[in-house]
């Protein structure tokens, strides 16, 4: 074996042996409280201001735009109108029985719609994926340099740009691609299949494959931290393994579970380039509509696109967030 | 020198990092990879009285252009090629950041009542009067017809309230026209079985399953509407700004060859139409014109049609930025000039692209060259690329025609339509169908 | 005894399966690449497709002479260079973040949230928006500052979100003790806690590694004159896709491979000589 010493655990965070625990004397608690709030402080004060002058005065200015107006000279103008927000919503001949659009949602809800739907898809199969990976690495895989090792070789494929990878899989899916002339090849099928590529299907293999690897990290450290003395005892007392898994082990994992869904669920729902050059564009996303507008010069309704769906994925991480508690202390 | 810059390459600055230090381990990251191999260091920045940044896509800015302009007149110029998109917005929302924009008309829309370019005074630019007709007056010959939509004659000329006039010719102008072309379709004559001459075969149903569009929604649509007109569906008052209605029966008309399963898919990129061809994925699709030259490059059949309804048109062209004043306007303009002369013209028809002074361009070229190119003649030698590739060989003959030819008939210039919001709208619609 | 000996089995029947389900989900995340490993020894006159029209380390040799479009050995240069700097930054302050975030303070929810809405704007209005915010400001934006400032914007939660994972059930009891042995605060970060969580921030650090060195949307507008890899990559397909960005791809995963396989043997030397 090759872990290095007893109090350097690499492999097993926040399992450490116990310490008793030390006397508590009301003067201490206080001083220590006091000593606390200075250094919460200090931990949070350098990214603070980060975030406020690289994410806060730039996502002000976004709202500001997205009550602009473009005036009939492509000018943006400063002003404060809600047309954009009511653009969004706003279908022609939706309270109009005769028009084929009645009562058909706007189109910008019909696309957000869309990429609510390929984000689950791809979080589901994402997640099948990588829990059982994650569980190889946290309890099958006994040492640590194995245990990164095994997950750096995941997440070799992300160290070669998106942009060549995408384009990679045309040869790989196409007609006269590797997939297809296997199947050929083996006869299981007689002309190439057309599926394969520029389809819903391609797309979420594509951002799965781009992304599965966001999931595993969060999980693996999840089901590391599980004391291996709590599944001992478990078994000792004749749990099955499936009981142990359901009681015991899934349940202790599930805050990874959720951080690797939070993952995926800002990923896809702010995804874009993968559906032009692997989807075929045949799918409009959210990013897309972004990006053809701003491709004109369009900033203020492409910043109320935006703010609509910030808000649509704020509301999927409090979900995530309110089923399960991440700051549990168990 | 050359063994200096390797050592200071090899100092990653991290704390306290000057400006200049950065840049010039990033300048010289370039010429380490250039001794490692050997290979000369092709970059000999010419130290000049002036400095200035150009940029746009990686059909006008390309490091050999820049360095030669560089070495000719004697200024240091920096290239940035980006892709369209954000092309578009350094232009739009950060004229510091560049001097020479290398854009297109049909952006001028946006860009100039933004005041983020500045006029350009046609008395400083020392051919001007070499530059065709075709960018001055909309007619490339006294016989061509207009093309509608956003051709550069409509976006050129300024009045003496530096406003976008049609009344021209006037002293000051937008942009100084440069490099355009004529899109089409491009297809592979094994796959289609026959001779592909008007947009309406896009939406042929033989060639259902196999055929790709173009995805940038303003051109997109108008690839589109040229072949709903060819079909004989709709009678379209301007083409080049359209109303609503029209917009709708247009998109409601795609959605419905979509769900038919017509597409195989959108491109969105130069480079994705190509391999749309090379991989043998589609039959036809809506094309720019070089593309049918890389593609035949790669060994595989590509033939760009010339449909009977007229191609559609393209213009770009260079545009200053409103910041730049005093000595570095000067080199500016010296380096539009440069690029008038007929070297850069040259270099870019090498590549299939025209330009506006191009009987300039004749003397930067071959006999055979000028033929092919420029005339619709069978190559007489073998020709190369601007990288001296040989991709044209002897006898081969260019699709669509000569220069004349081709730019008689433009159908529809690249634009962006008043209804521009509504379309991009709808357009997500067509992609979500 | 036979008991025993059945359960051993069983457990290394299990190991087996799941070392193979491994080996299929690494075949699976590498599956597209394979076609551009193969297809980066194309000949000169071939494009980035099947079938393969000669061989050849034509576009191998391209790699390192100056590109037609851009400067791609600058640009990978200066990625490398950013991407490093952010995985510092990403380290260091998901590991504060993390130390924080472990008692609830007043502003906790507020700052959780506006960490989260760094991954949660869409990436080039962000971009947009900070370039105007600099122009109004008079600032030039540079690679090595405003795209870095957006950069760690954007890495920032999943390193956070991580550390969160792992100090998630953390046990207080050693460092109290080591606390009450009087112990400063640093000396139990650094003694105690840091050996706890390293490879939580060794993981941070690597997510700020791998995000920052792909970012394209963010950089768009931020990235001031000079390109980096992933604004290269997308400029220099407004020309032919050529195969030397599959060489450039396969290049970097065999570089990535070999530093794993340098990590482990280092790894190996050193804690078998302690």
């Amino acid at each position: 074996m090759d872990r290095p010493s007893p109090n350097f655990h690499p492999g097993l965070i926040g399992s450490a042996p116990q310490a008793p625990a030390p006397p508590k004397t009301g003067v201490g608690i206080i001083k220590r409280r006091r000593g606390t709030g200075v250094y919460v402080t200090w931990l949070v004060a350098p990214s603070t201001i980060w975030l406020i002058l690289f994410l806060i005065v730039p996502l002000l200015s976004i709202i500001v735009f997205s009550f602009w107006q473009i005036n009939d000279q492509n000018v943006m103008v400063p002003n404060f109108t809600l047309v954009n927000y009511a653009e969004y919503f706003h279908t022609e001949g939706f309270f109009d029985p005769s028009s084929d659009k009645f009562l058909t949602l706007s189109s910008n809800i019909l696309t957000l719609w869309t990429t609510l739907r390929l984000t689950m898809e791809v979080m589901v199969i994402c997640l099948l994926l990588a829990y059982p990976i994650a569980y190889f690495l946290a309890m099958q895989v006994k040492a640590f340099k194995w245990q990164l090792a095994l997950f750096l070789m995941c997440m070799v494929p992300f160290w070669t740009s998106y942009l060549i990878r995408t384009v990679a899989w045309v040869p790989m899916l196409g007609r006269r691609g590797l997939v297809n002339k296997f199947l050929l090849w083996i006869g299981i099928v007689e002309k190439p299949l057309g599926f394969l590529l520029y389809s819903e299907f391609s797309l979420t293999l594509a951002l799965v494959q781009l992304y599965v690897v966001l999931c595993i990290g969060p999980i693996f450290f999840s089901l590391a931290k599980i004391d291996n003395s709590i599944l001992e005892a478990a078994r000792d007392m004749g749990a099955k393994p499936y009981q142990i898994f359901r009681e015991i082990i899934l349940p202790l994992s599930l805050p990874g579970v959720a951080i690797g869904m939070i993952f995926i669920w800002v990923m896809i729902m702010g995804e874009f380039a993968t559906a032009g050059l692997v989807g075929g564009g045949k799918m409009a996303l959210v990013g897309n509509s972004i990006i053809d507008l701003m491709g004109t010069g369009q900033y203020p309704p492409a910043s109320s696109i935006a703010l609509m769906l910030m808000l649509t994925m704020m509301i999927g991480v409090f979900i995530i967030l309110k089923l399960v508690d991440i700051r549990k202390q168990l | 020198m050359k063994q200096k810059s390797v050592k200071s390459t090899a100092t990653t600055p991290k704390n306290g990092v000057s400006r200049r230090k950065i840049l010039q381990t990033a300048a010289q990251a370039a010429t380490v990879g250039a001794i490692a191999s050997g290979f000369p260091y092709r970059f000999n920045i010419v130290h000049g009285a002036e400095s200035f940044r150009t940029i746009g896509l990686g059909v006008s800015v390309i490091n050999e252009i820049q360095s030669k302009a560089s070495k000719d007149i004697g200024h240091r110029i920096r290239g940035q090629a980006l892709g369209y998109g954000a092309m578009f917005g350094k232009m739009l929302t950060q004229n510091t950041q560049y001097e020479v924009a290398e854009g297109y008309y049909n952006d001028m829309d946006v860009m100039w009542p933004n005041k983020v370019w500045q006029p350009i005074d046609t008395r400083r630019i020392k051919h001007w009067d070499q530059i065709s007709n075709l960018a001055k007056t909309g007619k490339l010959t006294p016989g061509s017809q207009y093309g509608q939509g956003d051709a550069p004659f409509r976006q050129l000329w300024l009045d003496s309230n530096a406003k976008v006039t049609l009344n021209g010719p006037t002293r000051y102008v937008t942009m100084v026209p440069g490099w355009h072309n004529a899109d089409s379709i491009g297809y592979n004559p094994d796959e289609t079985g026959r001779v592909i001459d008007s947009w309406g075969d896009l939406m042929s149903d033989e060639f259902k399953g196999r055929v790709a569009l173009l995805n940038i929604p303003q051109i997109g649509m108008m690839d589109a509407t040229m072949a709903v007109e060819a079909l004989g569906l709709y009678k379209f008052k301007d083409k080049g700004n359209m109303t609503r209605k029209e917009i709708d029966f247009v998109i409601d008309y795609l959605i419905k060859k979509k769900k038919a399963g017509h597409f195989r898919a959108l491109w969105e990129t130069f480079g994705q139409s190509v391999q749309l061809m090379t991989s043998g994925e589609v039959a036809l699709e809506s094309m720019w014109s070089p593309a049918v030259t890389a593609i035949r490059a790669e060994g595989v059949k590509c033939i760009f049609a010339s449909p009977k309804e007229g191609m559609r048109g393209w213009h770009g062209g260079l545009a200053i930025s409103a910041k730049v004043s005093g000595r570095k306007l000067d080199a500016v303009y010296e380096y539009i000039n440069w690029w008038l002369d007929g070297w850069a013209g040259a270099f870019v028809a090498r590549q299939g692209y025209y330009m506006s002074t191009y009987k300039r361009s004749k003397n930067y070229m071959s006999a055979a060259e000028w033929d092919f190119w420029y005339e619709g003649k069978p190559a007489a030698t073998d020709l190369p690329d601007p990288f001296g590739t040989i991709i044209i060989k002897k006898g081969k003959i260019r699709d669509g025609g000569s220069y004349e030819q081709r730019f008689k008939k433009i159908a529809l210039w690249n634009s962006v339509m008043d209804e521009n919001s509504y379309l991009v709208k709808r357009w997500g619609e067509f992609k979500n169908a | 005894m036979a008991r025993w000996t059945a359960e051993r089995k069983k457990k290394a029947w299990i190991k087996t399966l799941f070392s193979g389900y491994y080996i299929l989900f690494i075949i699976f995340i590498f599956g597209p690449m394979f076609a551009m490993f193969v297809l980066s020894f194309q000949g000169r006159l071939a494009g980035t497709n099947f079938p393969m029209r000669s061989y050849g380390f034509y576009w191998w040799k391209k790699l390192i002479e100056p590109s037609v479009v851009g400067d791609m050995q600058g640009a990978l240069l200066r990625s490398i260079i950013l991407a490093l700097i952010v995985m510092v930054i990403t380290a260091v302050f998901s590991t504060m973040l993390g130390m924080a975030f472990r008692k609830k303070f007043v502003g906790s929810g507020l700052l959780f949230y506006m960490i989260m809405s760094g991954i949660m704007v869409p990436g080039i209005l962000i971009s947009l928006g900070l370039a105007m915010v600099l122009k109004v400001l008079g600032i030039t934006p540079t690679w090595w500052f405003s795209a870095l400032g957006v950069h760690v914007i954007w890495t920032l939660p999943f390193g956070f979100l991580i550390m969160m994972a792992v100090f998630n059930r953390f046990d207080h009891s050693l460092e109290e003790a080591a606390r009450d042995m009087g112990a400063s605060e640093w000396t139990v970060f650094k003694e105690v806690t840091l050996p706890l969580i390293l490879p939580g921030v060794v993981a941070a650090g690597l997510f700020g590694f791998t995000l920052s060195y792909d970012e394209f949307a963010r950089t768009t507008q931020v990235a001031g004159e000079f390109n980096t890899l992933p604004l290269d990559i997308y400029a220099s397909f407004t020309q032919r896709i050529r195969p030397t960005i599959f060489a450039l791809g396969t290049g970097s995963t065999i570089f990535s491979i070999m530093l794993i396989g340098l990590f482990v043997l280092v790894y190996t030397l050193i804690f078998r000589r302690k």
